[in-house]
């Protein structure tokens, strides 16, 4: 595309008030580029302007000196141009108010030594837009050679065949795998169930066998019972899946990566990519290694994981103080609907009628939290387990139920309501201390309930309240073969077992694109929970689908048309990308040189981050084009002033960071006017040759600011605020060599709403950096 | 630590409860709003969200000597704070009402009283019991029930039913209530004393019966000055009534007691002189009671959220027919109408023996039941 340039500076909304718009100008046309001012660009003037410029003079590579990218995209939006928005409005003028930083005088500006630190500040954010479209290109979407819509549905529960429907009703072509040999799932073997409709208070008759009707007659659904996935290979768009029966063994069962102490040899030495995929192939032998395709693979679009829960089983003597284990009337949930389901609530010991139980929802022992993989369902169960003796029982019957917590949420509060008017239930918050044997019952020992410190109650039977353990904890499940691994990494070990990507932020996504998580394997949830979960996966599918058709990325940078691009002559193999990835994205074939999968990728840039030979890059965003922003940015030196303002570089993160500081100006806060900030995709893409020329060419200080890593993280793409905390760790070596102190590089995290903090993290920063004096390379 | 306390729970006791007024008892989630908000409950273990927890397990033991229920005045300001419109206060008030049943003996009439289908039969006994023991003094001579009185003549009560033939049945009557009380009470205080020291409210101690005393005297006192009343912020006005029917009650004790000695010992036969001294008390308590009645009447038919049952309706009907029936059948003797007095004077009597036989049994019976768990309270200075 052969560029031609034009630089528009805006005056309204106060720029014109704070800035020499004169000597502005005077940038772009030392430059040699054509500029010109408008008073509202975004007016409906401005645009016809605009558009005037682009159809007349042929401009396509606009630059504009006005608001913050963040607003009025659509506005500024014009088909096949190059866009740069320079951030005068938000990052300049309302952030840094004339009333904090006065504008020189006419007898101040005759002294060379005086500087106005917003006009350059404002000097500089127009030279980095200048140089960053004179580096970037219009993005071409990536488009798979072969699509495929149909979506796979893994789990015939009712999480699975809700998500089937709500696919096929949208028109897609599901198929529904279910590893038993028939549909239903959990839900099929529960005598009653809690409701799902107005007015949620009183059980009701299950609804599985009118679902798995339902799915059994859509003509859209096709259902494979006794099946299980093998493996997954491919990319959204274009997944080939192996089928199998369970317990089968056969070539294309997915492979398992190497564990680490296999990847070194004898004398611990790392492997050389060759020898790995050697060790590789020897410790999976018999499959077929993931870049083999299976000829005979079934195609699809995307994935919707509804893998369910097994009930817990406790371990040998975890809870032996409940009598678990010992005494055969102390059952868990899961066991007590086996006994309601098969008729009249027994004691299992000697068939007698249970006409007293006592519902446990803590193990307690000075713990108050609720047992493992608990949650709100597991109280609505106990609750719902009450009823049954109640039920049973109408006269004489009691349930008592132990919590420590007791959680109801929604309109199954009225089911709790309800409930509770039941002469015959007893709730109490109370930690339950013992359970032992009392002739031919049973004895609970509470303490610290509400109604004394040490009670007592006599039961016929006890239930613990265990939890729903995911199926994604100890099995992949998905069966993937991308070289990370079958299994979703590094959130099932941060959510014990739970499979998702952030069940706040984004919910339904795991870490690998294209498959959407549903039902149980999130967290434990209700058959009506599961069901709206199933809708929002089957959604993600859909949406999935249709972007990659488009050849763009989903969440969060939905519609993003860039990819990954590789100069692959310069790779050395080094396997870095491929390991980084937060998404799996990358695969490396036998000498180790990434397969990139497009349709995986998030465009969060990571690969472009860890890339030591700095060969990755996206159309409009690169090593090059930061590089240079970086690199057109005003250094003052003494040569030029006697007393020169210091030059800090911030990299931000666009998700949360850049908002933040957008809302810092609205606020009219302000920092110090020495920053200059460089908006990334997320911290996981900043490459540390950047931090390097900043120091280089003299900048004093450089700071990363993105979201918050850690088991509580905020991070858009995973682990890259964490990856990048790590590389600044590491940049101290670099640091050392030029004799710079580390404290110069440093990384901050703030959480969106924490914008209030954000000048003075900044200012404080800046301080610092002045007792450490300016950058010795300052003016070389 | 408190000792262990092995729950178990009475489905019977919370439908009863349920049935006195207390049907929303279960609805409680334990928030504790209740037991902040009353103006009267201690900051030691306070009631009543404590009592609303046992009231839905059923735990009828733990309940009945509880003192704390006797505490309440029954205000309502829980009842209007409750966010689950559980009643705090009605389910004490029905927790009471099941305590003086099961504390009075026989149970049988306990029951009785409590059923409003039994009230004819109730009301039935004493009326029998005046016309058989008439007729069998009749049967001796003595004519002490005399259904034909010369008309014309001075129209005395004692011409037609004589005051001995009263006073042998009221006074048994009275003595046995009396008796009746103090069998529930030695088990009231016992088993309060005993729930009091589980729950840690009191110490096992060896009783300072100088410190009981004392603990009398100011809960008189307290009980006096209605000083718990004025404390509530919900239904103030019901201390007036209250107020009224305490003191009316007290006057005319003294009055008849006047009257017993101007009888029995000093031989002054009735009528007395509207001039009497006594006469005046009398008549004042009279209007007191009727007045005070009218305002119990009143509070419990406009207060909307306040829930009423037969329980309630029952001390009520009998304050204001007590009140009422006395002062017409004096009024209608000065205005000689001789058979309206005559078979007012028989109503009259019907209602005085039913307040002193059952009251052991009724509502009424808070007289003693409130005040010996206010004195307690006082005795073991509860906070």
């Amino acid at each position: 595309m052969d560029k031609k340039y034009g630089v528009y500076i805006c005056k309204g909304c106060g720029i014109g008030d704070a800035l020499d718009i004169d000597a502005l100008c005077e940038v772009p046309k030392e430059e040699g580029l054509p500029v010109k001012v408008h008073d509202c660009l975004c007016g409906k003037d401005g645009v016809e302007f605009l558009k005037q410029d682009i159809a007349n003079d042929g401009i396509n590579t606009l630059v504009l000196a006005a608001c913050s990218r963040r607003v009025l995209y659509d506005v500024f939006r014009f088909d096949g141009c190059i866009v740069d928005r320079v951030n005068l409005r938000e990052g300049v003028v309302w952030s840094h108010p004339r009333s904090e930083f006065a504008a020189l005088t006419a007898e101040e500006k005759e002294d060379e030594n005086n500087f106005d630190r917003v006009q350059m500040m404002a000097e500089d954010y127009i030279k980095m837009g200048m140089v960053r479209v004179e580096k970037i290109d219009l993005p071409e979407p990536y488009q798979l050679e072969s699509l495929s819509k149909r979506i796979l549905v893994i789990g015939g529960g009712m999480a699975g065949m809700s998500a089937a429907l709500d696919a096929a009703k949208a028109g897609y072509k599901v198929t529904l795998v279910e590893k038993e040999t028939a549909l239903g799932g959990h839900a099929a073997a529960w005598r009653r169930q809690l409701p799902i409709a107005n007015p949620y208070d009183n059980l009701i008759d299950p609804i599985v066998a009118d679902k798995i009707q339902a799915v059994e007659s859509d003509a859209n659904i096709t259902v494979n019972t006794d099946t299980i996935v093998a493996r997954l290979a491919g990319e959204p768009g274009n997944f080939t899946v192996t089928f199998k029966k369970p317990g089968e063994k056969i070539a294309f069962d997915v492979p398992y990566p190497l564990p680490d102490e296999m990847k070194v040899d004898e004398k611990g030495n790392d492997l050389d990519a060759e020898k790995l995929h050697e060790a590789f192939l020897k410790y999976n032998e018999g499959k077929e290694d993931i870049l083999q395709f299976d000829p005979d693979g079934e195609m699809y679009g995307a994935v919707v994981l509804a893998a369910g829960w097994q009930p817990y089983q406790p371990e040998g003597e975890e809870f032996a103080h409940l009598g678990f284990g010992e005494l055969p009337d102390v059952v868990t949930n899961a066991q007590f609907e086996e006994i309601a389901q098969n008729g009249k609530i027994i004691r299992p010991s000697d068939g007698q009628e249970a006409k007293s139980v006592v519902f446990i929802q803590s193990p307690g022992q000075g713990n108050d939290t609720d047992f493992d993989y608990c949650g709100a369902v597991t109280s609505l169960v106990a609750l719902k387990q009450a009823k049954y003796v109640r039920e049973d029982y109408p006269d004489d019957g009691k349930a008592f139920v132990f919590y420590q917590h007791m959680r109801t949420p929604g309109l199954q509060e009225n089911f709790y309501k309800g409930l509770q008017q039941d002469p015959g239930i007893f709730l109490t918050k109370g930690e339950v201390a013992k359970v032992s044997k009392n002739g031919g019952g049973l004895i609970v020992d509470a303490d610290n309930t509400l109604l004394g410190e040490k009670l007592q109650v006599k039961a016929d039977l006890v239930v613990l309240g265990t939890g729903m353990v995911p199926a994604t904890k100890d099995d992949p499940v998905v069966n993937l073969a991308y070289r990370q691994g079958p299994a979703f990494r590094d959130n099932i070990d941060l959510f014990k077992g739970y499979c998702d990507s952030n069940f706040i932020c984004f919910p339904y996504e795991t870490q690998r694109t294209g498959i959407y998580a549903a039902g149980a394997i999130r967290r434990g949830m209700t058959v009506e929970e599961s069901m709206e979960d199933a809708s929002g996966a089957a959604l993600k599918a859909i949406q999935c689908i249709e972007s990659v058709n488009r050849g763009v990325a989903v969440h969060p940078r939905s519609g993003d048309m860039t990819f990954p691009d590789f100069f692959f002559q310069r790779c050395t193999q080094c396997k870095r990308c491929t390991e980084e990835c937060p998404f799996g994205a990358l695969d490396d074939d036998e000498k180790g040189t990434p397969k990139p999968n497009p349709a995986r990728c998030r465009r969060c840039g990571t690969c472009m981050g860890s890339c030591p030979e700095r060969i990755i890059g996206f159309a409009d965003y690169n090593i090059d084009s930061i590089g240079s922003m970086v690199k057109s940015i005003g250094v003052p030196s003494e040569d030029d002033y006697d007393e020169p303002p210091l030059r800090i570089l911030g990299l931000v993160c666009e998700n949360d960071a850049l908002p933040a500081l957008d809302i810092v100006a609205l606020n009219r806060m302000s920092y110090s006017a020495d920053v200059r900030l460089i908006p990334v995709r997320c911290l996981g893409s900043v490459n540390v040759i950047w931090i390097k020329d900043a120091l280089s060419q003299g900048m004093d200080g450089v700071f990363l600011m993105g979201c918050k890593h850690g088991d509580d993280y905020q991070c858009h793409f995973v682990k890259g605020s964490e990856i990048a905390d790590i590389r600044v760790k590491k940049i101290g070596d670099a640091l050392t060599s030029l004799a710079l102190e580390l404290e110069r590089v440093t990384q901050f995290q703030v959480a969106i709403d924490e914008y209030d903090k954000i000048p003075q993290i900044i200012n404080q920063f800046v301080e610092e950096i002045e007792e450490l004096g300016p950058n010795p390379f300052k003016g070389f | 630590m408190a000792d262990t306390y092995v729950a178990e729970p009475d489905l019977g006791f919370i439908k009863e409860v349920g049935a006195l007024g207390g049907a929303d008892l279960k609805k409680c989630y334990q928030c504790a709003t209740c037991s902040v908000a009353c103006p009267i409950s201690p900051d030691n273990k306070p009631f009543p969200r404590k009592e609303m927890i046992a009231a839905s397990w059923g735990l009828k033991d733990k309940l009945i000597s509880d003192y704390d229920i006797w505490l309440c005045h029954n205000c309502g300001d829980c009842n209007t704070r409750c966010p689950r419109e559980a009643k705090p206060g009605e389910v004490l008030g029905a927790i009471r009402a099941y305590a003086v049943g099961e504390y009075a003996t026989p149970k049988a009439l306990s029951k009785a009283i409590a059923n409003p289908k039994m009230l004819p039969v109730l009301l039935a006994i004493p009326a029998v019991i005046i016309l058989v023991m008439g007729f069998i003094f009749n049967s001796f001579g003595l004519n002490w029930l005399n259904f034909s009185i010369p008309a014309g003549g001075e129209i005395w009560q004692a011409n037609f039913i004589h005051n001995y033939l009263v006073d042998i049945i009221m006074i048994p009557t009275f003595f046995g209530a009396i008796a009746v009380f103090a069998l529930g009470l030695k088990r009231f205080l016992a088993d309060m004393h005993a729930q009091a020291v589980a729950d840690g409210k009191a110490k096992d101690e060896k009783i300072d019966f100088g410190k009981v005393g004392q603990a009398v005297v100011s809960t008189v006192l307290t009980i006096i000055k209605h000083n718990k009343f004025s404390e509530c912020g919900e239904n103030k006005e019901r201390s007036t009534a209250h107020m009224l029917v305490l003191f009316s009650f007290i006057g005319l004790f003294i009055v008849t007691n006047c009257f017993f000695i101007a009888e029995w010992v000093l031989h002054i036969e009735g009528p007395y002189s509207q001039l009497n001294p006594v006469k005046w008390l009398g008549n004042a308590a009279g209007v007191a009671l009727v007045v005070g009645g009218i305002l119990l009447l009143r509070n419990r038919m406009t207060k909307k959220d306040q829930a009423s049952s037969y329980w309630d309706w029952y001390l009520v009907g009998l304050v204001l027919v007590l009140g009422l029936t006395g002062m017409l059948t004096q009024m209608a003797r000065l205005a000689g109408m001789a058979g309206i007095s005559y078979t007012l004077y028989f109503v009259h009597l019907i209602f005085v023996w039913s307040l002193f036989a059952y009251t052991p049994f009724s509502k009424l019976a808070h007289l003693v039941y409130r005040t010996a768990a206010m004195t307690y309270a006082e005795y073991t200075n509860r906070q």
